[in-house]
């Protein structure tokens, strides 16, 4: 790619690398995840992400939109993001085939501090699409499992078809070492386990806060009650980690859209504490 | 009329609205600005005088409270037409009107003086008079005043529940609105095409003249930014520009009521209001109708009616 | 090279010939009443009594930049839909000249430098037009209406973002060179020395500095006070009157939030970035329907926020605002941020009592 770019040697944060799609799957109706590996194999083998970083994909004409990688840095075949057909560029991308070229820019934002969780319990809770960030670090500490103590994952979503990554949930639910608690908003056929929102969920289980980091992701609302239940829950606000998005367009952190105060979600997050979004001023 | 008098009528219908809109001091002599009165005593800083050049009515649709606003002949235009689309409720709106005999245009008077900074204004005998740091300037108030007053045919607003002042008559000539729209037909098509391509070349696509339209309601779908359906593009060449100002005009169809407010707040100084005015003669030619008149008239590029009513078909 | 020098009035055109053989040359030029910086050409009517309506921004940060160039191209004769994407950025920017512009419209250009080169993601777009740019600023004699500049740490003659300061004095224009570009600038024949002239133009600097209003209360704080700005009652009152267009942020020297889109025709493309303006309502509108920013008392604070405080905050206190007064000037109603900024540094201001005797706020509608 240098050689198309005349630019500062090359270096251009608005450059995307060309990838080609190598599988989608179709996870519920409306979200589809993509595997893609760079056409650039020297690139490929050198690239390195952390588990929470995002990435900037185009569909060339149409235009870009911020995704999580939700792969694991420990599985770098391929790189994965789940779409949810929401508006202009998602539904491009529900149109293309398995063989499509788009474009990535990653690396970009921040990432889970994961260092600072070894030897602690992990508290996943997640909701319809929102696992996707979640993935990327369950994955990473699956692989690391030795790092860390109790890891349990509430998800919830809508209805068992608007359940993300059924094969990994299969897995999670066989293991012994991982406590998966799943649950769907309301009654379905063939659905025998959990019915309830999740942060009522949340509640029932009441997880203790020692030594625990909470990590949660999801629709804004299900994050508003989740952080509710935390805090009654005594989770110290240092120790409850969210993932956040926002309309994105440079991502690199200076466009103006994504601030809040100054700090920026695409570069100085998109991983905060909630002790880290109490300090800043709304979006 | 003196502002004595607004004020008292402001003081009298406070109590039974959130809020009343009228004008204020801007920052500097030469410019009033909106105010919008919440609580009693800022009645005293109303104003009322040949600045208060703002459209106030343009506010209505967006508030949903109990509003009073005070407005001059053209802004009244502006409630009618909202009547005719629904985009008020009339129940809602109380209407201070104000007879007016024009304003003056800011940008013609800053040009007058050379763009100097205003120290003071002083208006007397048909006159402005105007202090800058190159000394003192008298201008014939009907040398400084927009278009559209050299033209008005509704001094006295059309519609009110209160009126501040005496209804005044009209002492222009109604064949002489679209004067101006004549005198640019004179010029052939390549130099018709040669002035808008330099004018609408200094468009820096702000959208001041949209969002100071009050009959400009698209909001976030506006043509000029959407990509569904992708009409123009977002680079600045003169035909996306000219683009822009083409479907904004025409969606104007027998909607504008010339309140002059796009042309007024351009900052690159364009003529824009040329196009609706253009089309707008063409609405009375085919039509025969005046927007923003009578309440009861449904504009009528509004409906889609089989057999037009009033249409003159194959005239123009 | 020589640091000062002397431009006589009757040489000004000979100057910008002599400047015009190697780069392009901008100049506030007239059009009708409207003065915009435009390619200098000999029938330009040059305009350097006031400051254009907009400054020379787009020299340096255009406002469409292609940032990249694509084009689809069919890879399998048997079967149409395969396609390969091909994506070129080039950047290839001649050498230009900005003159005649004002110290503020300069300064927007240092405050544009920390933030897209002082970053490990550098923009090399703008950097190579800036670093091609040489800009050559004349000192203001006196304020314009709604000028600021000393109250936000400028100043009729600030050097801050210039190669090159002109004072006019008697019989012409007496020149200082800030950087190397500058220095080269005044090795052009036409120019004079300018020793003779300097007592004179400090003089004039010095009176223009005293002319300039300071809007901010005499006893101001250093920062804006952050309970007025969580106050919504206070913003909601103060942008009653905005109609979210663009005009204060495209006029701005010191505005730079911008939009990346995708413009296709047939099966080639680009991707431009183009000037936004966080005061337009759907600015921050997602795919989901749901907008951070929804009213226009969200957005108006957050662009006083981001010049006033953000901004300041990131950048050791640099106030991201020249105070030139475009943006009071050409408001279609008038909004005036530096009356907004003056409540927001008054130390006497308590929000509870601010709110009690100038507001019920009137909440924006749906909108």
């Amino acid at each position: 790619m240098t050689d198309n770019c005349t630019c500062n040697n090359g270096k251009n944060p608005y450059l995307p690398e060309i990838a080609t799609v190598t599988r989608i799957i179709e996870e519920t109706p409306n979200i589809r995840s993509f595997q893609v590996v760079f056409n650039d194999a020297e690139k490929m083998k050198n690239f390195t992400f952390e588990p929470g970083q995002v990435g900037q994909l185009s569909v060339f004409g149409v235009g870009e939109s911020t995704f999580v990688i939700n792969s694991p840095p420990t599985r770098m075949e391929y790189l994965q993001v789940s779409v949810m057909k929401a508006g202009e560029v998602t539904a491009a991308l529900h149109n293309i085939y398995e063989g499509d070229q788009i474009g990535v820019r990653a690396p970009l934002g921040n990432w889970f501090p994961y260092n600072d969780m070894k030897g602690k319990n992990i508290l996943f809770i997640g909701g319809g699409i929102g696992l996707a960030p979640l993935r990327t670090l369950i994955l990473y500490m699956l692989d690391n499992r030795a790092d860390y103590k109790d890891i349990t994952i509430i998800y919830g979503a809508r209805t068992p078809p608007d359940l993300c990554y059924k094969d990994d949930i299969k897995e999670w639910e066989s293991r012994s070492d991982v406590n998966l608690i799943l649950t769907v908003d309301v009654e379905f056929p063939g659905w025998e386990k959990r019915i309830g929102f999740v942060p009522t969920v949340l509640k029932e289980v009441a997880p203790k806060p020692d030594n625990t980091i909470a990590i949660t992701c999801g629709p804004p609302i299900m994050i508003k009650f989740v952080l509710e239940g935390l805090a009654g829950l005594k989770f110290p606000e240092e120790n409850i980690v969210t993932t956040l998005e926002a309309r994105m367009k440079c991502g690199i952190g200076i466009c103006g859209r994504c601030n809040m105060g100054h700090k920026y979600i695409c570069k100085d997050g998109p991983v905060f504490t909630l002790a880290q979004l109490n300090e800043l001023p709304e979006i | 009329m003196s502002t004595e008098k607004l004020k008292e009528t402001i003081q009298k219908v406070f109590p039974d609205v959130e809020c009343v809109i009228c004008w204020q001091e801007g920052f500097d002599k030469l410019h009033t600005t909106p105010l919008f009165i919440t609580t009693p005593d800022q009645t005293e800083k109303v104003v009322w005088n040949l600045l208060c050049v703002q459209n106030l009515a343009a506010y209505l649709p967006s508030l949903k409270k109990k509003i009073a606003v005070v407005v001059k002949g053209c802004d009244s235009r502006t409630i009618v037409q909202f009547m005719q689309e629904g985009l008020i409720d009339r129940s809602n709106v109380v209407v201070i009107g104000i007879p007016c005999r024009g304003v003056v245009s800011v940008k013609k008077v800053l040009a007058a003086v050379g763009q100097q900074p205003i120290e003071d204004v002083k208006v007397s005998d048909g006159n402005i008079i105007v202090k800058t740091p190159k000394g003192e300037k008298t201008l014939a108030i009907a040398d400084v005043s927009p278009g559209k007053c050299k033209t008005c045919q509704y001094p006295t607003p059309v519609i009110y529940d209160f009126l501040v002042g005496e209804p005044i008559e009209s002492d222009k000539p109604a064949a002489s609105v679209y004067d101006d729209v004549r005198e640019f037909e004179k010029l052939s098509l390549a130099e018709r095409k040669a002035y808008f391509e330099k004018e609408f070349g200094k468009c820096i696509r702000c959208y001041a003249c949209r969002n100071a339209c009050p009959m400009c309601v698209c909001q976030d779908s506006c043509i000029a930014e959407t990509r569904d359906p992708h009409w123009i593009t977002q680079k600045m060449t003169p035909e996306e520009k000219m683009m822009f100002h083409m479907i904004h005009s025409v969606h104007l169809a027998g909607r504008c009521v010339e309140c002059g407010e796009c042309e007024r707040v351009c900052p690159m100084d364009i003529p824009v209001a040329k196009l609706k005015k253009k089309i707008n003669s063409a609405m009375k030619e085919l039509f025969d109708y005046v927007p923003g008149v009578n309440p009861d008239d449904k504009p009528p590029m509004y409906t889609f009616n089989v057999d037009e009513v009033k249409i003159k078909e194959h005239k123009l | 090279m020589a640091d000062t020098g002397f431009l006589p009035k009757e040489k000004i055109k000979e100057f910008l010939e002599a400047l015009s053989k190697d780069t392009v040359v901008y100049v506030p030029t007239k059009e009708g009443e409207t003065a915009a910086f435009k390619v200098y050409s000999p029938d330009a009517e040059i305009c350097l009594d006031r400051p254009a309506n907009i400054p020379p921004k787009s020299v340096i940060y255009p406002q469409c930049e292609t940032l990249l160039s694509f084009e689809y191209k069919k890879t399998d004769p048997d079967d149409p839909k395969k396609m390969a994407v091909e994506v070129r950025a080039e950047t290839n920017y001649p050498k230009a000249v900005i003159f005649g512009c004002r110290p503020c419209d300069a300064k927007g250009f240092a405050i544009y430098d920390r933030v897209f080169l002082d970053t490990d993601t550098a923009d090399p777009y703008y950097r190579e037009h800036r670093e091609k740019t040489t800009i050559i600023s004349l000192a203001c004699e006196a304020p314009f209406a709604g000028c600021f500049c000393v109250a936000v740490g400028g100043g009729p003659a600030d050097t801050a973002g210039s190669d090159v300061l002109m004072t006019e004095v008697d019989k012409g224009y007496y020149l200082e060179a800030l950087t190397e570009k500058g220095r080269a600038a005044l090795s052009v024949p036409v120019i004079e020395d300018g020793a003779s002239y300097k007592a004179a133009a400090e003089k004039i600097k010095t009176e223009a500095r005293a002319k300039v209003k300071n809007p901010f209360p005499a006893d101001a704080t250093e920062k804006v006070s952050p309970k007025l700005f969580d106050t919504d009652e206070f913003w909601q009152q103060v942008t009653n009157k905005c109609v979210s267009c663009g005009a204060c942020t495209y006029l701005c020297p010191t505005c730079y939030c911008f939009n990346i889109t995708d413009e296709q025709a047939l099966s080639k493309g680009e991707r431009i970035r183009t000037w936004d303006a966080c005061m337009f309502r759907h600015f921050t509108l997602e795919a989901s329907g749901h907008n951070p920013r929804p009213t226009k008392s969200r957005r108006f604070r957050n662009r006083v926020g981001h010049k006033f405080s953000y901004y300041p905050e990131k950048y050791n206190g640099a106030i991201a605002c020249c105070g030139c007064g475009r943006c009071i000037r050409y408001c279609p109603v008038s909004v005036d941020i530096s009356e907004v900024v003056g409540y927001l540094k008054d130390p006497k201001q308590d929000p509870a009592t601010w709110v009690a005797t100038n507001t019920k706020a009137v909440k924006d509608g749906s909108l």
